[in-house]
């Protein structure tokens, strides 16, 4: 990621990485890059996780049984406290880990499957590399791993250490990194077979403003791509910013699923924004406002924010266990 | 050289190995799937449980058809940049520190120095590169999963058998190289350490005169060196050689210095770093009465490998010598003997015990005149039969005959028809006795054979390398195998105790046989249980127990054990059987047979462990 010296917003230097004209699949993607559409890229169906331990006596209850459909070309959020299931969820998705009960399906193939890899990116909690390797060795390996022709490998890792600002530490084992370099080969390591699907694990964990800025701009360029991601995260103000929907867990268990407007939006209230009224417009409104039969009529404030959703959700959780998402929130 | 099994010919040995070892195959396959079954029962139910079995061997057979080369090579690199960049270049230090410190307390004047030597480099590098390789590979793997860094791995497109057999061949590449150093730094040490010379001038020598007075040649002895001087005895004309001392002898040449007078120069040792190649033969016995006995006398609690023949008997050892082919052995017939003496009493311990060897046709029974030799202990007594031999005629007195026109019988149905030439292979018996009353030879079927040539010592060594590189692999497999599913120091151990299942295999098939002939002799003491009993009640192991209901039900249930015992341990592969450095050691050339068919042997136990830890590490949550 690199601050464009124009002095303005940072910008995405991805020219000819992630689309990779010419290639079926990517037109495929181009087409759909305009929305999210209907095709469905992950299903999870009843999908729990029990945690065990070597005797196979239940340790966690991680996950209880979700069910959810992320279609293709969305951001979709997983929001939740630490310890509420995301990574569990994610894991799964991946394969890592075995359901207990239910299912995972991936581009339609069940998560275990290994040959859907071939078109994911993941990008762990904490860049999971190897730390005896460089940058360039480390991409070099996972490209071998997609099984890439040397012409390429080399190809792309030069793009991808160009985008996450790594030209000149390319030589350094990974073990010289900073957090924040780490987590940057992190991302580079993730798009190196240009997936169309891309979980990330609280991507923003651990940056800067700056790289948390850069990260999010990343998220929305992939989507422009056409890119389905799934992202966790416990930091609200990224979700809010870049998710399209966004599934709340607590404890294991889905507390909210929609669309974030859907979700943020208050519907009992009504807001009224204008530039430029004097004092005695806005008691004029107030008196229509009392007029209709409105109550509590305040001027400002136009939506919650998602930390009150966040917080809402969290306490209603703990008094009164068990509620699910489908059911109407009071 | 103990050889206790004849080494079968390669083509004979490999079919019926292939289908035993196929049908092994299938009953583990078998028990794995039932023991997986069983888990997957406790979690799932059995129908969930057969359907992920099925599922997933299922899978396994599509992943083998699946694998890309450059994913293993991917692995592959990185075990070999983890282990160079964890420094395994510190298991190359140690080896110098070995050849540094065996330099210093390996005696040169020893009985036998170049065994001594090759045997101690020989198992220090087998011990060494064993060790490096099986401490990567159970490390390595367990440190991924703890470090997490498997779940980018797994996260690829990357199936577990590419992992699983990247690892291998990056470790394997580790003790390949490795073993190459040492190797060669063994190598070099060996042939250095036993490198001597000797020094003569005509002050160490006398005048040796004929029976006429006319000078016959010189005797004397060479200088002191490395714990040992030579005899030696030169013709008139000042060459000739020194006498077998540690194991080798020198050449002796003379010629004229510059100033005229006559300077000798005494060879390197020959005879030291040797790669001998054998003709066996089979071995039976003549009882003191002079019939047939399947066995020579035991005398003692010894292990029955060697048998005794008592002397100034009519007892003998006669081993009969097929396939002699006269181009091979155009100028007679070199026969090598390890005889051990089992003195009754001391006799003149200085003087040795003789003993006396015939050559005989086994189908018409002419013999020759005997050959008379003194058996030295810990060395090989050679004697050559010349072409020319003296038969004892029917009519009495002897005659001068060819040795192959009459001794080698190239007649009999079992020899098979004659070349076209006349010069097919034939069969002799050569017949040993011991000439001193009341002491005994011991000699076992592979101490005494002709010898058919003499092979490079250097390919020798080569091969007994080979044989190390062997267990590498093995140990490498096993060593990655276990790591799949186990954590690093218990994946060492767990190899280990293969490895030591497998050292008593042979002990095993061996008390399997006792049991089925019910000679007690070859393992004396009995099985597991009674052997406890006897540790316990500290009973001597050549002691007949008496029948009591107690002692028949321990010995009931020893029988039950051997099979399943047996069955198990000739699942696990011996280290022990694919070691050659005794061959190299003792001076014998490395049969290929023996090779080829270790070589399938490592074959077939690498390619299981891989696809199983393949299985295990598919079969298991690698993020939790
Ligand atoms: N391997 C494991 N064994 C036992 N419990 C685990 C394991 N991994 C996670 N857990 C538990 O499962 C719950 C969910 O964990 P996780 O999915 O990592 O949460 P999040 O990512 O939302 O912070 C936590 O309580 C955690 O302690
Ligand atoms: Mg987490």
């Amino acid at each position: 990621m690199r601050v464009s010296d124009r002095g303005g917003a940072p910008e995405l230097e991805t020219e000819g990485l992630l689309v990779n004209p010419g290639t079926e699949k990517n037109l495929v993607a181009a087409a759909n890059a305009a929305g999210s559409s209907s095709e469905i890229v992950v299903e999870t169906r009843n999908l729990s996780k029990v945690y065990r331990d070597f005797w196979g006596r239940s340790k966690k209850v991680a996950l209880k049984p979700l069910d959810l459909q992320i279609r293709r070309g969305e951001i979709f959020g997983l929001l939740g406290p630490n310890g509420s299931g995301k990574t569990t969820t994610l894991k799964l998705l991946l394969g890592l880990i075995f359901p207990s009960t239910g299912e995972a399906v991936v581009f339609g193939r069940d998560a275990t499957e290994v040959s859907k890899n071939e078109r994911i990116g993941y990008l762990p909690e904490e860049s999971y590399l190897y730390k005896f390797l460089d940058a360039e060795e480390t991409l070099d390996f996972y490209g071998r791993l997609f099984d890439m022709p040397p012409e390429e490998r080399r190809r792309r890792a030069t793009a991808l250490i160009e985008m996450v600002g790594l030209t000149r530490d390319r030589k350094r084992q990974l073990k010289e990194y900073s957090k924040g370099m780490t987590r940057r080969i992190g991302v580079a390591q993730a798009l190196i077979n240009d997936p169309e699907l891309i979980l990330l694990d609280e991507p923003t964990s651990g940056l800067d403003p700056i790289g948390t800025r850069e990260m999010k701009d990343l998220i929305l360029d992939l989507k422009a791509r056409g890119k389905t991601v799934i992202m966790s995260s416990h930091l609200l103000a990224d979700v809010e910013d870049v998710c399209d929907r966004i599934a709340v867990l607590h404890q294991g268990e889905l507390k909210e699923l929609g669309r974030v407007e859907d979700l943020l939006r208050v519907t009992d209230t009504t807001q009224v924004r204008a530039r430029g009224l004097p004092p005695a417009a806005l008691e004029e409104l107030r008196e229509v406002c009392r007029k209709f039969g409105g109550t509590e009529i305040e001027v400002g404030n136009p939506t919650i924010t998602l930390e009150d959703l966040f917080l809402e959700v969290v306490r209603d959780a703990d008094a009164r266990p068990g509620r699910r998402a489908s059911q109407p929130r009071s | 050289m103990v050889l206790e099994k004849d080494i079968p010919k390669f083509v004979e040995w490999v079919g019926p190995a292939f289908f035993s070892y196929l049908l092994g195959l299938a009953v583990f396959a078998v028990v794995v799937g039932g023991v997986a079954w069983l888990v997957q029962t406790v979690l799932y139910g059995p129908m969930a449980a057969g359907d992920r079995v099925y599922h997933g061997a299922v899978g396994l057979v599509g992943d083998l058809g699946r694998v890309s080369w450059r994913r293993v090579t991917a692995m592959t690199r990185l075990a070999v940049k983890e282990s160079l960049r964890k420094n395994v270049l510190v298991a190359l230090g140690l080896f110098a520190v070995v050849l540094l410190f065996a330099g210093w307390f390996l005696d040169p004047s020893s009985v036998n120095p170049g065994r001594l030597y090759l045997g101690f480099i020989l198992t220090s590098t087998n011990l060494l590169v064993c060790l490096v390789v099986l401490v990567l590979a159970a490390f390595s793997l367990p440190a991924d999963i703890k470090a997490k860094a498997i779940q980018t791995v797994t996260t690829k497109p990357v199936r577990t058998i590419e992992i699983v057999l990247g690892r291998f061949l990056g470790f394997s590449a580790i003790g390949t190289a490795s073993l190459l150093v040492m190797g060669l730094a063994g190598w070099a040490f060996v042939v250095r350490s036993v490198a001597h010379e000797h020094l003569l001038t005509q002050e160490d020598l006398e005048d040796v005169a004929a029976a006429d007075g006319s000078l016959a040649g010189y005797r004397g002895r060479t200088s002191f060196r490395q714990g040992h001087r030579h005899w030696v005895e030169l013709g008139p004309e000042g060459s000739g050689r020194t006498d077998v001392a540690q194991g080798h002898r020198h050449a002796v040449r003379a010629r004229e210095s510059a100033d005229g007078k006559r300077v000798f120069e005494v060879g390197p040792p020959e005879g030291l770093l040797e790669a001998r190649r054998p003709l066996r033969g089979r071995l039976t016995f003549r009882d003191r009465d002079g019939s047939p006995s399947a066995k020579g006398i035991s005398v003692g609690a010894e292990w029955g490998y060697r048998q005794y023949i008592e002397g100034s008997t009519l007892a003998a050892a006669i081993w009969t010598f097929e396939g002699i082919d006269e181009r091979d052995f155009p100028d007679g017939l070199p026969l090598e003997m390890i005889i051990r003496v089992f003195r009754t009493h001391k006799g003149d311990i200085e003087k040795g015990i003789g003993g006396s060897v015939r050559v005989r046709n086994p189908r018409t029974q002419v013999e020759t005149a005997p050959f008379y030799f003194t058996a030295k202990e810990f060395t090989i007594d050679s004697i050559m039969i010349p072409r020319q031999v003296a038969v004892t005629s029917p009519e009495g007195g002897t005659r001068q005959v060819d040795l192959f026109d009459e001794l080698v019988d190239r007649k009999s149905e079992a020899v098979g028809p004659a070349d076209a030439g006349g010069g097919g292979k034939g069969r002799i018996e050569v017949v040993l006795q011991c000439l001193v009353p009341a002491q005994y030879f011991g000699v076992a079927q592979a101490d005494f054979y002709l010898l058919a040539g003499n092979g490079s010592f250097a390919l020798n060594y080569l091969k007994s390398c080979l044989g190390i590189w062997f267990s590498m692999l093995l140990v490498a497999a096993i060593g990655v195998t276990f790591s799949t599913f186990l954590s690093g120091p218990v994946a060492v151990l767990a190899t280990l105790s293969v490895l030591l299942v497998g050292q008593v295999r042979e002990f095993l098939s061996r008390w399997y046989e006792s049991l089925v002939t019910g000679d007690a002799t070859i393992v004396p003491g009995g099985g597991p249980i009674e052997s406890l009993y006897r540790i316990i009640t500290q009973v001597s192991i050549t002691l007949e127990l008496e029948e009591t209901p107690a002692v028949l039900a321990m010995k009931a249930v020893d029988t039950l054990l051997v099979s399943p015992m047996r069955l198990l341990a000739a699942v696990f592969p011996s280290l022990g059987s694919l070691g050659t450095g005794e061959f190299v050691a003792s001076g014998f050339d490395i049969p290929l047979d023996l090779i080829a068919e270790h070589s399938l042997e490592t074959l077939g136990y690498v390619l299981p462990c891989i696809v199983l830890g393949a299985v295990f590490l598919k079969a298991r949550e690698v993020a939790s």
